[in-house]
């Protein structure tokens, strides 16, 4: 008797509400790689064509797979810089402009000491990730000592680096052709480029900050309660200008894998990163008002937003209509993966 | 002098400092025909920004707010031939219902205003598209001058659309100050958790301050439409963080429940002053957005309030 009814309990603490709510994303996502080869399926079954499901997909391929690290990898570093602040129950929103700096300076960096990786222009790596520690740190100051809301602080910081890589660019392009640093994309181990694994690498270092260190502990106590963290002696506004200075190295590595994307550093290669970085975050499972989720939830988000926007291009839908889908698929993701007993409000 | 009674009217006092100083710089500045011309410029914004001002006030914010008047742009120049000037009542319409939708989302999804503004964005943007084919289209001129042509002339000297904004500001207070929904606004911004704890139906004021955010975000698109003659599912692109910008200068916090519409019309003055300033003051193009961040930084650090933000600061 004792058996069964430990047996059932196992059962039921397997699938319990906390727990389904907790791995909601990675059932959306599993859900949204299987949804896409099965509208390719139906395509195929109505002109007539011999498919079979999974296998003859266009969709679940390999290549496909490739491309989606590739159009994620940049944003996924965004993210997880994000995340960090976000665990806070902050908000970043310079990383449009912080990226655009890092990128500008990297090229001109790069150009300037040689143009090639076998020169000393490899220094201009570190120098971009310095510039973006620095514009983090710079941020986190203004959102702490002057006490504005960091919404407000990292939105003026936006501005203002945007309007910097511009004064330095002039609205020219400059181009990184150097074959060695455009390898990131070139060469592929295992069918999937380069960059896609020092993404990687930097997902387990952010993993290891947010799990093994102090620093990363105390995002958390930060995130859970403000008060609470201060009054057991945390040192709070040091741990946020911290946070924020971590985020901007993130937002450089961010800039320079986008810049090994493209092959081009200018203003814009900011653009478009700030609503996509976050919208992945919370659909990742990441709380706006903080304490909760961590960087596997941003990369669980950040494949779902890449996957919705390369499956509905895969599966033909009409351009005017993804916007839409994409919108609501995120709405879907945001509501299943909220754990409404523990939510007493939304903002 | 008390620091903390004098807090409050750190907005105007900004505002009035800026002007100042930029007056100071050029005294161009203060030619009263090129002030009306640049106040009568910024209505659109300003329209925008006063449905944001709900928004914020209840503790959330509506990102919709631009894609709606975008999609407003569209419909206003497609529907312009079909209803004349009622086509304004399915503009105004259209933002209520996309503002309460979003409301929807936020309060029964308990998906957070940010994230569900934003996604409301892209299903207007999504319409917008599919209305306009993806063309930037064009009011027929006659049509709109039949129907709108009055925006564009000025009693004693007001321009007609400033007296719209005007009227608008009117209202807004008007709702935020003297009805118990403004009241209820007020608690909810203040502290849901009473709110919900005093029998209020937090739910019901917080979708109907979204709706009102949109449709004043379509009051936005629509006026912008009839100025610039046409619509496109990108013309009302650059406004949404100014509207954000305008609302919180003004010292209406993100946490809610102080400030409120009269702040905001002093927040429009002044992202309109700082703008303005970087024509008056000659700096170059290149230069100008670094230079209203540093400014925008500066502004905010003195608008703040921070006695209201309870000691944290998120």
């Amino acid at each position: 008797m004792t058996d069964i009814s430990a047996q059932t309990e196992a059962l039921g603490g397997l699938l319990t509400r906390d727990r389904i709510v907790r791995w909601a994303p990675v059932l959306v996502l599993v859900a949204l790689v299987l949804l896409f080869p099965f509208f390719e399926f139906l395509a195929d079954l109505v002109e007539g064509k011999e498919h079979v499901y999974l296998l003859d997909s266009r969709f679940f391929s390999i290549r496909n797979g490739a491309r989606i690290g590739i159009a994620a990898t940049p944003a996924l570093m965004v993210a997880v810089g994000a995340t960090f602040i976000i665990i806070m129950g902050s908000i970043d929103l310079s990383m449009e402009g912080t990226i655009s700096v890092c990128a500008v300076l990297f090229a001109f960096a790069f150009l300037g000491w040689g143009g090639t990786l076998a020169s000393w222009a490899w220094l201009a790596i570190p120098l971009a990730l310095v510039v973006g520690a620095l514009l983090g740190f710079v941020n986190g100051m203004i959102h702490v000592r002057l006490k504005i809301p960091s919404f407000m602080a990292s939105l003026a910081m936006g501005f203002v680096g945007t309007g910097l890589a511009l004064l330095l660019t002039g609205g020219d392009r400059l181009r990184v052709e150097d074959e060695l640093f455009r390898s990131l994309l070139t060469v592929r181990w295992l069918n999937f480029p380069i960059m896609c694994y020092v993404a990687l690498a930097f997902l387990l270092l952010a993993w290891f900050i947010q799990s093994h260190t102090a620093l990363g502990r105390n995002f958390y106590a930060v995130g859970g309660g403000e008060q609470l963290a201060q009054s057991s002696g945390l040192n709070v506004a040091r741990v946020r200008i911290m946070g924020f200075t971590l985020a901007g190295i993130f937002f450089a590595v961010g800039a320079l894998l986008a810049v090994g994307r493209i092959g081009i550093a200018e203003t814009a290669t900011g653009n478009n990163f700030m609503f996509v970085s976050i919208t992945a975050v919370v659909v990742g499972g990441t709380a706006l008002w903080g304490g909760i989720g961590g960087v596997w939830n941003t990369l669980v988000g950040v494949l779902i937003v890449n996957v919705i926007n390369n499956g509905m291009v895969v599966i033909g839908l009409p351009p005017y209509v993804q916007d839409g889908v994409l919108g609501t698929l995120v709405i879907l993701a945001v509501a299943l993966s909220t754990n409404r007993k523990s939510v007493t409000f939304v903002k | 002098m008390n620091l903390e009674r004098i807090k409050p009217h750190f907005p105007w006092m900004t505002l009035l400092a800026l002007v100042c100083v930029v007056g100071a710089a050029n005294p161009a500045f203060f030619d009263p025909l090129g002030f009306l011309s640049l106040v009568t410029d910024v209505v659109p914004l300003f329209i925008m920004a006063l449905g944001m001002t709900f928004a914020i006030y209840i503790g959330g914010i509506d990102l919709s707010a631009q894609q709606v008047a975008n999609m407003v742009t569209v419909v206003a120049t497609v529907y312009l031939s079909q209803f004349g000037i009622g086509v304004a009542v399915i503009c105004v319409l259209a933002g209520f219902l996309f503002g309460a939708m979003s409301g929807f989302v936020t309060t029964r999804l308990y998906v957070p205003s940010f994230v569900s503004t934003l996604a409301m964005g892209f299903i207007a943007l999504s319409a917008a598209k599919y209305l306009s084919g993806q063309r930037a289209l064009s009011m027929d001129v006659t049509e709109r001058n039949t129907s709108f042509g009055w925006m564009f002339d000025s009693t004693a000297g007001v321009p007609h659309q400033l007296a719209i904004a005007i009227a608008l500001l009117a209202f807004a207070w008007f709702l935020q100050t003297r009805t118990s929904f403004g009241r209820a606004l007020k608690a909810v911004g203040s502290g849901e958790l009473a709110a919900v704890a005093s029998g209020l139906n937090v739910d019901r004021v917080k979708i109907l301050a979204f709706a009102i955010s949109g449709a004043f975000a379509g009051i936005a698109g629509l006026v912008f439409s009839v100025k610039l003659s046409g619509g496109d599912a990108n013309l009302a692109n650059g406004f949404l963080l100014l509207a954000i910008v305008a609302v919180l200068v003004g010292g209406t916090p993100l946490t809610g429940g102080v400030g409120g519409v009269i702040n905001t019309a002093i927040g429009t003055l002044i992202v309109m002053v700082i703008r303005a300033a970087m024509v008056y003051l000659e700096i170059s193009a290149t230069q100008q957005q670094m230079v209203f961040g540093v400014v925008l930084i500066i502004a905010i650090a003195l608008t703040i309030d921070c006695s209201k933000l309870s000691g944290v600061v998120k």
